[in-house]
Parts: structure tokens; sequence; C-alpha cells
């Protein structure tokens, strides 16, 4: 190399090169979405060994309709996890606004719409608590969020005592529903996509490049001058909305609400966002894997009951899988590292 | 008019005199370069022009200006930018997210990302990088291709004022011939920048000046062609009047007690030495030549592919420190505090940790038996302390070490590794630490010392191997065993003899 | 004039205060939580006097015993840097086990008792692999191990419909945990106080206490003062189920049955007691005398709330708990800080 040659000639990146380098480098991403591929086409052949004819857009839209509550929360959980922290108060998140929804949504639109949004303000807050004591604070976001979760789960409570309230038909509707004149497109589908597309766009904001030089190297990104503590307040205010958002999508799913019913979403959002080929160590890793993971998780659950195991087991396999997806992905890391 | 300078700094850490009212001054469009041993405080210098600590005492002045620098980011606002040693770079994202942090191509406040490998490759070929795709991972990228990358994103700040700490270590030799025409480059713009290094031909040919620093203060600036390999050497390690140093008799008979054959794996390529019973066997060489990686792997500690180790001539497995300790193996870490010793547990649970097991029985721990033991270590060792309850956190670092040292001689082991023992130790300390070693030769154990003091390895070592790129070159006994010895076999490049100039490296004919 | 001899130097207050201050923090902590519990049974006592009779302090001290017990196992897992989430379901699987094997009879205790302790040690020491050999984080390993265990009851239960399901516990169980040896004084009492001796003992004066401080210290350090870190943390995980087991076996003896969620009010109140009690929750530092302390506290303190009779009592004491250990992490958080 020379101290001045000539710039060479711009625009040699071509779409191939840069897909070779992005898969590459997103190797547990495309992990997980062969998995999820193998995992439909396995529920394709299992549901017509059983039902025996093809699944249609009923069930179509029942799986995306109970995927979603775990992609929203597994979205929020992602942007902490991101940042190398986790959030363990996202099932006392749920339980609260999803109580809150149903007990204060009445039929009219400005209730509907009202309601949502301070739903959404709810999970929020709640998350900036979160983000508060651990960025400014600087406590350790285990036991900061098993605290606030544990005082959500309260409020919740303190909502409303037993499951009950009631959603109105139009929301369960709109969330739920489908759109007769685009072939019955389940609207939750619809929300899928718009949340990918939410997310072309947020990764694209300083705001996330931030994020992830946090999870990378905390320490460098303070040396490179990145607001590390506003950034890490950030990532929390994000989950509890999305929290808040999976809250209130679960209670339009139920058409009613339950304070504690939301708990196990704590689990099965970290669960979904390492089945998404994301580095629970922070810096690694798209927020769509938390959807990917989802997916996954839901469909290996769906697939295990279609050959009679006793639904009681749920979480056994929630647990397990969970479990065995961090072991899969440090396992992947070492095999890569040895061929290095 | 001088763009940078530090007057009259002083500097401590701990008790440990860094930097002694040192002055330095540096001038816009020169390259300067700041040379010295180990532990001489050019390094410190450095870090405080940079604003990465504040000194104790003096002042810094920039374009004349006086300047309280109160952290990298101030010192960048007033166009001081500092490559150092330790990246600041982010593993898991590309090349192009590294360079582009902060200053990333936007529409409307948001990334363009598809332009950013294009804006990238501009950056790299503006200071003539090639090799290096702006898609690729920086954690895929080799050492010596990183610091590439940390200069290009330093440097595309157009800093007025570049420190560089040791640029050179990690580069390969194309990449070094690249940073020399870098730098003529910015010294051609008017740049100023200040440098350490270790290597004598990097010196030479790219130095305007050169300051020497030698125990914490600067003793000398000379112009790069006045001052020759051995000037340089000779002010380096000069002669510290004020330290008295105790010499080992000659070994009466040479029976090998601890050898390795071969040891290669991380930092190490084929390490062989013997040491013999009785013998203190000095370890030299520049800092991370695989010198700590072969402390580790003496000790259990550390993988390493192919290769054995012997202990009085039985070949043994060391798959953890416990299996070391077992055979008799001790070792003193590089950092007592944070590899050491249990700061805020007590000198008693400091001192009997590795030999718990024979202390208890049943698993419940004979105290008395414990505190005897320790007592009587403590007292020969000279620890200065109330009672062995006190947390070992509270001690000076003197102390501190002979607790560290204490333990194992408690445990009983005969082969002692010492790693660089003596950094941020009292002179006091210093002597009874020599006064122990060579006690401890003379009862028949076998030490391995590890120091970047040379004097220091002069005097109190039987021997010395010097250790370069993860095995030893150089081996010197008795009377050939001198600091300027050391620094020589440590600092000579392999492979060239004469210094490369600024001008052959910008491609200009010899 | 001579130090110590004015006016304001011979208040008690001041000489008192100075031998706080000369405590170490997690002394400190320690004197802080139970002065606080004794704050708490006199504001209990001034609301209804009754609240401070000897028969109310024994059993509120008795439901202390049983977060003591639990945070017994977690007291040694925060020490040595980790945490252990999947105590709530550890202890209902195994609570649930124990009375399914038993059967209510005492002829089974001999072998059902330590058949649920040697389950407990064995579902830790899982734990404890995960995280050894696979780097998997603590917090994940437990959170996912609960889960298996929640799913693995309530599937092989049937949702707690088998017919097994509601034995009661052996009468000599039960007696061990609310019969009286001593006038008044719950058994239970008396095996805290076994369980308190036991662990103080362990970990002041044992070889594997003072290896888990080492290790909880600085895991590299102990390493290499020859400590087998391993072996360490496959123990303390161990010992934390067993705590969960017989956690379990006590209070479904208390109830004198096993009941579904038996088990979750136990990760928070383990987690608060060690917490309160003064222990960092790095690892390293801190006493089962602490988290005794603490237990005390975070039991008897919805105790106190309850009498001011709120509207939604399980609502203010979620709340209350999730706020009292923001406030010890805050009050003694200065250490676990991050830099």
């Amino acid at each position: 190399m020379s101290a001045t040659a000539a710039p060479a000639p711009r625009g040699r990146f071509s779409k191939r090169m840069r897909l070779r380098y992005y898969s590459a480098q997103n190797v547990p991403l495309l992990l997980s979405l062969g998995l999820l591929a193998a995992l439909l086409i396995l529920y394709y052949f299992l549901f017509i060994a059983r039902e025996g004819r093809a699944p249609g857009n009923f069930e179509l839209t029942t799986t995306v309709n109970n995927t979603l509550t775990t992609g929203l929360a597994a979205m929020g959980q992602a942007m902490v996890v991101l940042t190398g922290g986790i959030d363990l108060s996202v099932g006392g998140i749920i339980d609260m606004t999803n109580a809150f929804a149903a007990v204060h949504m009445g039929t009219s639109t400005g209730s509907m719409i009202g309601v949502s949004l301070l739903v959404l303000l709810l999970g929020t807050g709640a998350g900036l608590i979160n983000g508060l004591l651990v960025a400014y604070g600087r406590l350790q976001p285990i036991v900061v969020t098993i605290a606030t979760l544990t005082i959500y789960q309260g409020v919740a409570i303190e909502i409303m005592n037993t499951p009950g309230g009631q959603i109105p038909q139009a929301m369960t509707d709109m969330f739920s529903g489908t759109i007769p004149r685009l072939g019955y497109l389940p609207n939750s589908l619809v929300l899928l996509a718009l949340l990918i597309v939410f997310w072309q766009i947020l990764r694209r904001t300083p705001f996330v490049a931030t994020l992830y030089a946090i999870g990378n190297d905390a320490r460098a990104a303070r040396a490179n001058g990145a607001a590390v503590v506003r950034t890490r307040l950030a990532a929390f205010g994000l989950s509890g909305f999305f929290s808040g958002f999976a809250g209130l999508y679960f209670a339009t799913v139920n058409t009613s609400g339950d304070p504690t019913s939301g708990d196990t979403f704590t689990l099965t959002s970290i669960a979904a966002v390492v089945l998404g080929g994301i580095s629970l160590f922070g810096g690694r890793g798209s927020a769509l894997g938390a959807l990917v993971g989802a997916f996954i998780l839901n469909l290996i659950l769906i697939v295990l009951f279609f050959t009679a195991i006793d639904q009681e087991y749920t979480d056994l396999f929630q647990g397990l899988f969970l479990i065995l997806a961090v072991v899969a992905s440090v396992l992947v890391g070492r095999l890569l590292q040895r061929g290095r | 008019m001088p763009s940078i300078e530090g007057l009259s700094i002083s500097k401590s850490f701990g008790g440990v005199r860094a930097l002694r009212e040192a002055s330095f001054s540096a001038e816009q469009g020169e390259v300067h370069a700041l040379v010295g041993e180990n532990g001489a405080g050019k390094s410190t210098m450095i870090k405080i022009l940079s604003g990465l600590y504040p000194p104790d005492s003096g002042q810094i002045r920039v374009h004349n200006q006086p300047v309280s620098l109160g952290s990298p980011q101030a010192a960048l606002q007033l166009g001081m930018a500092t490559i150092f040693q330790e990246l600041t770079l982010l593993p898991y994202m590309t090349v192009a997210e590294n360079l582009l942090l902060d200053r990333e191509p936007r529409f409307g406040g948001l990334i363009r990302r598809g332009a950013m490998p294009d804006a990238a490759q501009t950056l790299l070929d503006q200071y003539a990088v090639q090799g290096l795709n702006p898609l690729e991972l920086v954690a895929n990228l080799t050492l010596g291709r990183r610091q590439v990358v940390e200069i290009v994103k330093t440097v595309s700040r157009q800093p007025r004022i570049l420190f560089l700490d040791e640029p050179t270590s990690a580069l390969a030799e194309e990449e070094v011939k690249w940073l020399f025409g870098l730098i003529a480059d910015l010294r051609r713009r008017g740049v100023c920048m200040v440098f350490t290094s270790h290597r004598w031909n990097e010196i030479k040919g790219l130095a305007d000046r050169i300051t020497v620093f030698r125990n914490g203060a600067s003793v000398g600036v000379f112009a790069g062609i006045d001052l020759s390999e051995e000037g340089a050497v000779e002010l380096m390690t000069g002669r510290k009047l004020d330290m008295q140093y105790p010499e080992p008799p000659p070994l009466a008979k040479r029976t090998p007690v601890f050898a390795a054959h071969d040891l290669a794996g991380r930092g190490l390529r084929g390490a062989t030495f013997t040491s013999y019973e009785g013998e203190i066997l000095g370890v030299g060489g520049l800092a991370g030549q695989g010198q700590r990686d072969l402390f580790l792997a003496l000790f259990g500690a550390g993988r390493f592919k192919s290769g054995f180790i012997d202990v009085r001539g039985a070949r043994v497995r060391l798959r953890s420190p416990r299996a070391a300790i077992r055979a008799g193996i001790a070792l003193v870490p590089e950092d007592r505090k944070t590899e050491g010793l249990l700061l805020p547990l007590s000198i008693r649970a400091n001192l009997s940790l590795p030999i718990l097991g024979r202390l208890s029985r049943a698993g419940i721990i004979h105290r008395r038996a414990e505190e005897i033991l320790n007592r009587s270590i403590i007292e020969q060792l000279a620890v200065r302390t109330p009672s062995q309850e006190q947390p070992v956190g509270m001690l000076s670092g003197g102390n501190q070490q002979k607790v560290l040292l204490g333990r194992w001689l408690l445990s009983g082991a005969r082969i002692l590794l010492l790693y660089d023992i003596t950094r941020g130790v009292d002179v006091a300390t210093k002597h009874d630490i020599y006064e122990l070693i060579l006690r401890l030769a003379a009862e028949g154990h076998t030490l391995l010392f590890y120091s970047t003091d040379t004097e220091e390895l002069a005097h109190i070592c039987h021997r010395v191997i010097i250790m370069r790129e993860g095995r030893f070159v150089a081996e010197l006994e008795g009377q050939a065993i001198t600091p300027e010895a050391i620094v020589a076999a440590a600092i000579r490049v392999p492979g060239s003899d004469r210094p490369l100039s600024a001008r052959q490296a910008a491609g200009a004919p010899a | 004039m001579t130090p110590g001899s004015g006016p304001g130097n011979d208040s008690p207050f001041a000489s008192l205060a100075a031998r706080v201050r000369r405590l170490s923090p997690t002394m400190r902590a320690v004197t802080l939580a139970y002065t606080a519990d004794i704050v708490l049974f006199v504001i209990g006592g001034l609301h209804r006097s009754s609240f401070v009779q000897f028969s109310n302090i024994t059993s509120l001290l008795l439901l202390s015993s049983f977060v003591g017990i639990a945070a017994a196992g977690q007291t040694f897992v925060i020490l040595i840097g980790g945490i252990d989430l999947s105590i709530p379901w550890v202890l209902n699987s195994l609570a649930i086990m124990f009375t399914t094997r038993s059967l209510g009879l005492d002829g089974n205790v001999w072998w059902s008792v330590p058949l649920a302790l040697a389950a407990g040690l064995g579902i830790g020491a899982v734990n404890a692999l995960g995280i050894v050999l696979f780097d998997v984080p603590a917090v994940v390993m437990t959170l996912g191990m609960n889960g298996i265990m929640q799913g693995a009851t309530l599937g092989l239960t049937s949702g707690f419909t088998c017919p097994q399901c509601n034995s009661y516990v052996p009468p000599s169980v039960q007696n061990a945990f609310t019969g009286t040896l001593f006038p008044s004084v719950p058994n239970g009492l008396l095996v805290w106080a076994v369980i308190i001796i036991l662990v103080g003992l362990v970990l002041a004066f044992s070889t594997l206490g003072r290896r888990v401080y080492a290790v909880g210290n600085n895991v590299m350090a102990a390493y290499l003062a020859g400590v087998n870190t391993r072996g360490v943390t496959i123990i303390v995980y161990a010992l934390s189920g067993m705590f969960a087991a017989i956690t379990g076996i006590a209070l479904a003896a208390f109830g004198s049955q096993a009941t579904l969620a038996m088990g979750d009010p136990y990760l928070f109140a383990s987690i608060s007691a060690v917490v309160i009690g003064g222990a960092s929750i790095l690892g390293g530092r801190g006493m089962y005398w602490g988290t005794v302390a603490g237990a005390i506290f975070i039991t008897v303190l919805p105790a106190v709330l309850l009498q001011y009779q709120p509207p939604n009592p399980d609502a203010v004491r979620k709340i209350a708990d999730g706020v009292v250990i923001l406030v010890a992490l805050l009050l003694y958080g200065r250490e676990a800080r991050e830099t």
C-alpha cells in the first residue's frame, strides 16, 4: 500500500457481494429462518395427516393471532437484550396493560383510541422506570426488573382482582379479524408487516446504531462519544412500549383481561429472542429475529401437541427450548471460532 | 511555537510515581518519538496529554494556552486525537459502521445504510488503505488490520495533534510501511505527531526529534539524526544510583528441575527452556511477547496446543492451577489486585486459600492451626499489619505483594513463577523481595522471574533468557548480563539491521 | 482539651454512631435490617397490641422461616455472583412429589424425604452444569429450569388432578413443623434454627465457605489460587435446590397439603431477603445472618400493612415488596454499581 494511490472505482459493492457478507455475518438469523421454514413444512404435513386437508386461512389467522403477543413482547425484549441487558418485567407490564385495557375500554371510538394510547403510555412509562433505575441508578438490570416485575404485577391486581372486563368487539375485529376483500388476509399479518417496516426504519436511526454499539462494547462506545446512558434509558422505554402493545393485543385476542396471565411472557419473550439468533450478551442480531423466534416457539408447541402430548406440558417445553436454544447458540459460536 | 506541552507533570498510581515533574513538548508539523523502557513513564505522559488521566500536578498547554482536559472528548474538541493500544472498535459491527460511527451518510435523519460501503471506501481510498473490505466484520480482521481501521477512524477526524501509543505493535510489515507513508503525509500537512515505540529502526526512520524518558522524567531531547541506537539504549537504561541490588552467588551445580519444550499455542511459538535447582532465571523482553501466555501455561492456566512441561525430569500434565499447585508450582501473577489477591477478604483468608484442604478436617477449617501458620509467614516476610483479619485491600502495595508471596511460600511450592512482582512496589519492599528471592534460591527453590526492569534482572538473576514473538531468542549469563544487553536483544527487529527512512517508505528511491 | 471529654462526646448516641461507622458495610446492613425488623414489630404493636403477643410473633417467625430456608439456597448462589430463578417450581414440584409418594403415611417418610432432598440437589446440579459447561447465563438457565419443572409438574399430575394429588403430609412431618416441642414455639422455628447454625458454620468456618467467598469476589483470582471454581458452582446450586425442597416440604406440612403455585411468592421473597440482608448482588459479600433479618422483614411488612386493611391486600403486598427491594438496592447499591 502506498501513501498516494489513485482512488478505487466507485460502486463496486454489488448486490451479490453484499449478500455474501450479510449471510456470513448473520448465520444465527439465517439458521432461525431455516428452522422456521422446516417447522412450517413439518406443520403442513402433520396437519394434513391429522385433519385430512391442508391448513387454510383459519389456521393461518389463529396461529398468527396467538403468536403476535409473544412477538411483540419479544421485540421489546430484543431492544434491551441488544444493549446487553435483560428485562424480566415484561410479564408484569403485560399483566398491567391487558388488565387496564379490559377494565377501561368502552365501546365508543374515542374510548377505544384513547384507552389504547393510554395503555401504550403506561407500558412506555413502566419501561422508562426500569431504564431510569438501570441507566441512571446504575443498578443491575436483573434485580431491578425482578423488583419492578413484582410492582407491576401488584398494580395489575390492583386494577383488576380477577379475570374479567370486556374488550369491545370492534377492537377484537381490528386486531384479530380478517380483510374479506383481500382474500380474508388476517389483520394480524398486516400488523406483522407493519412491525417489520417499523424495524427497518428504526434500524436506520442513529439511536439504534448506538444501541448496537453499546451492546458490542460499552466502554468503546463511550470512548467514541456515544450517549450510553440516554440510549439505555430509551431501550428500556421502547421495551415497555412493546410490552404495553403486547398487553393490549393480548386483551383483544382474549376479548377480556387477566391480571396474571401475562406472567408467562417473561420467559417466552427471552426464549423467542434467543431462538431468533439474538445474542444474550448484546450487540448482535436483528430485532426481526425476535419475531421469527416467537413463531418458532409457537410452532414447536403446536407441532408437539399434534403428537398428542398433553398441553399441560407447555411450560416444560418453553423452558426446555429456552435452554436448548442458548446451548445451541453457544455451541455454534464455539464451532465458528474453531473454524477460524 | 510548541503545539502541545506538558510542563512539570507528576503522576502517581497508588504510591508509585510514574511521572516525576516530567516535561515534554512537540511542535506543529514534526514527528516526535517518546522512547524509554517499560515503566519509564512515556505511556503515562501520553495518556495525560490526551486527556485520559488528570495530572497530579503540572500544566498542559495547547498552542501556548493552558488547558484542563477532563476527558478524551475534551481533547478532541481541541483538535487532539489519540490512537491507544486498546482499540475502541466495535467488534460485531462492520468496518464501514465503525469508520462512519456518528458520521454516517444520512437522509432526513435516517442513516443510508446502502450508501455506507461506498462512503467508507472513499475514506479508505483517501488514506490509501488497500485490501480492506468495508463490508467485513471487525471481529474477523487480524489485530493488525483492526489497528489500521482504528488509525483511519482517528486520523479521518483531522486532528491537528495526534498521539500514537505503540502504533506498530500489531502491524505486519506491509501495514507498517503504509503507516510510515501516512505519517509522512500528515507531517507534510502540518500535523504534530507524538508516538511511542520500542523499535529502533522505526524511531530512527520517522522521528524528527526524540525525547528519552527514564524513571519518570525526561533525560534529553535529541534530533533524530544525532542519536544512535547505542546512545539511546544507554540513556534508556542508565545507572540507577539510588538502588543497590544484592547479587546471588553462582550456582554450585546444575540439577534440572523445571523445563518446557517447544510450547506452542496462544502467544507461544515453540518456547523452550530449562531451569535448575536454586536458580533465579530471569525472563526479559519487550512487553507482550508471550511472557504472560508462557507463565499462565506453566501454571496450568493457559492452553497450549503442542509441547510439554517437565518437573524434575517427569512429564506433567497441568490441566488446571490445582494440578500445578500439586506439582509444587506457584504463580505470582501480573496484576495482584485483580488476579492475585481477593482484596475485600482478610489476610488470613488470602494466605491460606490454596492449602485449605491441608488445614481442615471434614471440611471444617482448623482455625488455630491456620492462625499459627499464617503468623509465621507474616513474621518471616515482615508484613506490616495489626492483625490477620485486616482486609488485604487496605494494605500498601508492597505489603500486598508480600501477602501474595507468603501464600505461595505457605503452599510449599518449590518452583515459583514470579511475574513482574516489583511493579508498583516501593523501594524498601523491593529490597525485601530481592532478599527473599535470593534466600529462596539458596534454599533450593527454582525461580522464574519476569521483569520489565532490566536493571533488576541484570543484578539478581543467574541467567536471563529473552523472549520475542512467543519464543526465546537469546540467553545471557554471568558477566554478560547487563541492562544494555537485555534491551538490545529485545528491541532488535528480526531480519532488518538498517533503519527504514520515511523517504524510502514513501516510495522514493533510497 | 483532651479528645472525648467535651459535652457532645458524652452522648450515648455519639459512641453508638461511632461504633456503627466502624462496622463493615455488610455488618452495617445486617444491623440495619434487624433494627428495621424491630421497628416493624413496634409499628404493628402500636396499631394493635395483639400484634406483639408471643403467639403472633412466633407465627410470623414461622412464616419467615419458610422464606428464610428458601433464601438460604439463594444466599449461597448470590454469594458466588449467580442467581436462582428456579426456586418456585423446584419447591412446588418436590413438595408435590413428596406428598404423592409418601401418601400421608409415616412409614414412607424415611425414604420420601431424602428422595425429595436428593432430587433438589440433582436439579440444582443440572442448573450449574448448564451454567458451567455451556456458559448459559444463570438467569436464563434457572428461568428455563423453572419452566421445565412447572410443565413437568402440571403434565405429570394432569393439571394437579391426579388421585394422589390431595394426599396429606405424613403426621410426623407435619409435627416437625407445626408441632410444639417447647410450649408455644412451633417446631419449624427449631428446624430453622438448626439450618441457621449449619449454614452460618459452613459459610464462616468451612473450606467450602471460604471458597464461596473467594469465587464470589473474583473468579479469576480464586481460580489462580487453586480453587475448583466449577465444583464450587455446582455445589452451591445443588444446595439451593435442596433448600427449595426443604421449603416445599415445610410449606406442605404447614398447609397439611401441597397446592399449585405454592412456590410463586418465594422467588421474589428469597431474593429480597438476601438483598435486604446486605449481601451484594454481584457476589462475594454477605452473611446468612443478614438474610435471616431480611426474611423476617419481607414477611412481617405485609402483615403490618394488612392491619390497615387496604382494599386490595395482594396488590399492596406485591407493590410494597418491589419498592422495598428497590430501596435496598439504592441504599446498598453503591457497591453493586457498574462503572
